[in-house]
């Protein structure tokens, strides 16, 4: 008789790579629903869209999104968390090439403006959510803000190691402001209409004016 | 045909008037008891925590004549801070021509004047930066950031700087006040944070305007 291991093994090894059929579908309902739901953020922002209008939208019952995620907070920061991790990946290609900081600093902020320039009301709702006072600590404090935030001092942290900045105890401080300076310059994205370009120049004099400090004079 | 002499007319179009102003009285009164029932429960209760219902309940008034004064909570918000910042505003009207020393330090008490105004309102205000960006606000609504009040202030203190030679003349002032407004924002955002006190968030400040100091100083060196 010829022993059983092998093809049972085989069956087992498989079975562990392809999810169940159920797996796939639960998937499927959770991709459909945050499809909806970025939907319905952009167009009617955070507050304005419901679970229930996102359900109808994804074609489901209230019950059934709310088997896949706690709560609208729940949804929405799981978009935000997508985005961001694509949003680092374009910052990071956009700070690869190195060079002075002023410049590495200029291209990931614009990296960022032009990620969102297509969606702008998906930001905006995500501001509205970043200050309220309780879920934007979660969000910003998600590994994914930390990401962004990482990014952006790398930058620094490369010019002092390019010496091109110094190395002083306020590297800390610096980076936070950064991170606050490209924020806020969606507000006139948002609601100046400021192209990619102005947002570029924009940033350029922030960005002259944050790292001054750490020049060597 | 008109069948009334003009007295009545007169008459009517009288009554019809007093009536129209006892209209503007009364929703004026809505207004302002819709205002006060806002800030208490704002302050008390916190800004997501109060709906547009508890504050009819605590106004006296019907939910539906709120919503004929106010398209949204977040534009009742944006009217409870304005008139709370006005009075901080007349505050620093009251100061700013007496401060002394060099811009950093002008801006320093500017600031430090704001949190000592507002620091026992910082989720409140937080909420009030994250109704700036609500779609439900109504177009009027001054929502923070749409002020033009403390980018003025700002801007006559680095202007007032340049002249002394504090500030240089090729940064642009603008892009000062941005960082400024964004170091401002923030504070808020650790101060509810963290529940620290006016003093601290004044601290923090005062280390932000001295980094963006050193650049609002001169061009850096670095690439001129």
């Amino acid at each position: 008789m010829k022993p059983m291991t092998g093809p049972i093994s085989a069956a087992a090894e498989t079975q562990v790579k392809v999810p169940t059929r159920r797996a796939v579908a639960k998937q499927q309902t959770r991709q459909r629903v945050l499809a909806a739901a970025r939907r319905l953020f952009s167009e009617q922002g955070y507050e304005g869209a419901t679970i229930r209008d996102i359900a109808s939208a994804a074609g489901m019952s209230t019950g059934a999104v709310f088997a896949n995620f706690s709560d609208k907070a729940d949804l929405f920061r799981e978009i935000m968390i997508v985005d961001m991790g694509r949003l680092g990946e374009r910052m990071r290609e956009a700070a690869e090439p190195g060079g002075d900081p002023e410049e590495v600093l200029v291209r990931i902020f614009t990296a960022g403006y032009a990620f969102y320039q297509g969606q702008l009301p998906l930001a905006r709702a995500a501001f509205s959510v970043g200050w309220s006072p309780d879920e934007g600590k979660v969000l910003r404090t998600e590994p994914a803000t930390q990401v962004l935030r990482d990014i952006i001092k790398g930058a620094l942290v490369d010019g002092v190691a390019r010496g091109e900045l110094i190395d002083d105890p306020q590297i800390e401080l610096r980076g936070r402001m950064l991170y606050d300076c490209y924020l806020s310059n969606y507000i006139a994205a948002v609601f100046g209409g400021s192209t990619l370009e102005a947002l570029h120049d924009k940033a350029r004099e922030q960005i002259r004016i944050l790292l001054a400090s750490a020049r060597r004079s | 045909m008109n069948v009334f002499p003009a007295a009545v007319l007169d008459a009517v179009s009288w009554v019809g008037e007093r009536a129209l102003s006892t209209r503007r009285h009364q929703k004026e009164a809505t207004r302002s008891r819709v205002l006060d029932a806002a800030r208490d429960l704002f302050d008390s209760v916190g800004y997501d925590e109060t709906t547009v219902r508890a504050i009819a309940r605590r106004a006296g008034v019907s939910v539906g004549s709120v919503f004929t004064t106010f398209a949204a909570k977040a534009e009742i918000l944006s009217h409870v801070m304005q008139e709370r910042l006005e009075d901080l505003y007349a505050e620093l009207d009251r100061v700013a021509p007496n401060l002394r020393g060099s811009t950093a330090d002008r801006l320093r008490s500017i600031f430090a004047i704001h949190y000592s105004f507002e620091a026992r309102h910082t989720r409140l205000f937080l909420a009030h930066i994250a109704a700036a960006f609500d779609w439900s606000l109504h177009a009027a609504a001054r929502p923070y950031g749409r002020t033009p009040r403390l980018r003025e202030i700002l801007r006559d203190c680095l202007a007032d700087g340049r002249e002394r030679g504090d500030v240089h003349p090729d940064v642009d002032l603008e892009q000062v006040i941005d960082l400024l407004m964004a170091a401002y924002a923030w504070t808020y955002r650790l101060a509810a944070w963290e529940k620290c006190d006016s003093g601290t968030m004044s601290a923090v400040m005062d280390q932000q305007i001295g980094l963006i100091a050193h650049g609002f100083a001169g061009p850096s060196p670095g690439r001129g």
